[in-house]
């Protein structure tokens, strides 16, 4: 940013300078997809925007015959791949940018012909404009800008997106229950059971990953958990995301919210039609 | 697309036509002049207006920039009919272009052309749409700087119509002129994507908009088997991630590059993503960014450490 002259902010003054030549900085042009009042946000807990930065990786895996004891591993680990490959991406970015991580990164998960997998990501980069500790790694999380200075604010900070995946199969129902004539009323505990150990392997993963970037705790886990139930697959994936946090020297800080009673009146509930 | 000097603008400055150049709207659509001043019209909802109203600029009129184009594509999907495409070169293309042979590699010939997949960037179509753009800000700038506005916010940015084989798009600008009283007017308004209520923040943070950004990256991606997801050939996959990241890289510059003539970041930058679906399984990867290129005019704004709180009744 060019060294702004100190005048007091308004629209005269606002205007004043759009009449004059725009003389560049000394620093490069910023790019953010982020609103000037999450940049202020970032900007009071000592990050300035850098630059967008974006990763992406896709992989495919053959889904069929993943049945009852089939693990499905090759399908869990391509889907960890393409996830990956993205972070892989962009925390190279980082690194050719100087900057120091990204904030409020979008991570898309896309899926095209049931068996390939694109996840994308993007978000600003940013510098902490007081230097970080020598060796600390760039980070990327994708906490909101707020959600990111109530973090830093509560004495932690982000060191990084984990991830756990696990795909696990279950056995095909009988030909009777596939089309719908068995009346028992009875828990499939086949599904049940592969939902949760789907799910524990995802998040022993994901642990693992934490627990390699020395993190407290992770924060703001997403889980996406999707059947997949065809002619000669049946397996339930399971995809954990979150962000790996670390309580700083200073220890956890009480943010010491203040109540608030709006005077409002909430929408009639009684004849409203909720 | 940041607006260029006063001066610069084709049919931009002086005159009192419009868009006099010859593929322009032509004989003044717009006639200001030609309408009862004794009001305005915005697309501003409430409270926008009384954001807009609280830094001190009322609304002039609402304003738009349109431009309806013939798309310009590189025709990539020609190179797929020929035989033996290896390396990095693609013709006129000059941008990225990469080759993904077959993966299955059974048979003799090992070389089956229909598991044949390749990228190739294809810049007339990203010079197009960059163009579409260009021409709708323009005319949106012209009509606000008749309406001696100051700038225009809220501008809405986007294209419709990219519909396979026809090849047009039709490009819009919309937004709210709006004016300082007893100002005269500036060089050329201002243009933001931002709403009147984050603009009201902008101008109180000591950011003023300089004007629109936009960078727009295409690469042509005809797949091979892998990246068709041929069941037999699993694993990770390069042909996909790696037209997303030139496409992104390459928005990403022409952004950074409209903005640093004059401006000192982009802020609000709309990201957008897109595959537009071409001839077979091909598509078109197109990247289009559209932000706010940003100066700061003081640095005396108030520090500001916002109170955390807890609705008692959400």
């Amino acid at each position: 940013m060019s060294p702004a002259p100190s005048t007091a902010p308004g629209i005269d003054t606002a205007l004043a300078a759009l009449r004059a030549p725009f003389v560049a900085g000394d620093q490069h042009t910023f790019l953010s997809d982020l609103s000037v009042g999450e940049l202020v946000l970032l900007e009071e807990i000592g990050f300035r925007p850098v630059d967008i930065v974006s990763g992406a990786g896709a992989a495919s895996w053959n889904t069929q015959f993943t049945t009852a004891g089939t693990e499905g591993t090759m399908w869990g680990r391509a889907i960890a791949t393409a996830i990956d490959n993205a972070r892989a991406g962009i925390l190279e970015e980082l690194h050719s940018r100087r900057a120091d991580g990204v904030v409020a990164m979008r991570l898309e998960l896309e899926r095209e012909h049931a068996n390939l997998l694109t996840c994308t990501m993007l978000g600003t980069a940013v510098a902490a404009t007081g230097g970080r500790p020598d060796g600390a790694h760039p980070f990327a999380t994708t906490l909101s800008a707020r959600d990111f200075h109530l973090l830093v604010r509560a004495g932690y900070h982000a060191v990084g997106i984990v991830i756990g995946v696990s795909v696990v199969g279950f056995a095909a129902r009988s030909a009777a229950q596939q089309l719908g004539l068995a009346r028992d009323n009875v828990e499939l505990s086949d599904q049940t059971t592969a939902l949760y150990s789907a799910r524990e392997q995802a998040m022993e993963m994901m642990e693992r990953e934490a627990s390699e970037l020395h993190a407290d705790g992770v924060v703001e886990v997403q889980l996406q958990e999707r059947p997949v139930n065809a002619m000669l697959t049946h397996a339930v994936e399971f995809i954990a995301v979150g962000t790996a946090v670390c309580r700083g020297t200073g220890g956890h800080r009480d943010l010491d919210p203040e109540f608030q009673l709006t005077l409002e009146d909430p929408p009639d509930t009684t004849f409203g039609d909720r | 697309m940041v607006r260029p000097a006063p001066d610069g603008g084709a049919g931009a400055a002086g005159s009192a036509e419009p868009g006099t150049g010859a593929a322009g709207p032509g004989d003044a659509v717009f006639r200001p002049d030609r309408r009862r001043r004794t009001t305005w019209t915005s697309d501003l909802s409430v409270a926008e207006a009384a954001a807009v109203r609280r830094v001190g600029l009322v609304p002039a009129g609402f304003v738009m920039g349109t431009a309806v184009m013939q798309l310009a594509a590189a025709g990539g999907q020609l190179y797929g009919q020929w035989g033996g495409l290896t390396g990095q070169s693609l013709g006129r293309s000059g941008g990225y272009s990469e080759a993904y042979p077959c993966a299955h590699g059974y048979g003799f010939g090992a070389n089956v052309q229909e598991h044949y997949g390749f990228s190739v960037e294809d810049a007339v179509l990203a010079a197009s749409l960059a163009e579409g753009y260009r021409l709708a800000i323009e005319r949106l700038g012209d009509e606000a700087t008749q309406l001696a506005a100051h700038g225009v916010v809220g501008v809405d940015l986007f294209f419709e119509n990219l519909v396979g084989s026809s090849g047009t798009a039709t490009f819009f600008a919309r937004g709210t002129a709006v004016v300082h009283p007893g100002t005269p007017p500036l060089p050329s308004p201002f243009l933001t994507n931002a709403s009147g209520q984050h603009f009201e923040r902008l101008i109180a943070l000591g950011y003023v908009p300089a004007g629109l950004a936009v960078g727009v990256g295409a690469v042509y991606v005809q797949p091979n088997c892998q990246a068709r997801g041929a069941l037999a050939i699993v694993g990770p996959n390069r042909q996909i991630p790696s037209a997303i990241a030139v496409a992104r890289s390459r928005a990403r510059s022409s952004l950074a590059a409209t903005a640093h003539r004059s401006a000192d970041g982009v802020v609000h930058t709309e990201w957008t993503d897109r595959r537009v679906h071409r001839y077979g399984e091909s598509w078109d990867q197109l990247t289009i960014a559209v932000g706010t290129a940003v100066r700061r005019y003081s640095s005396e704004a108030p520090p500001l450490t916002p109170r955390p709180v807890i609705p008692l009744r959400p």
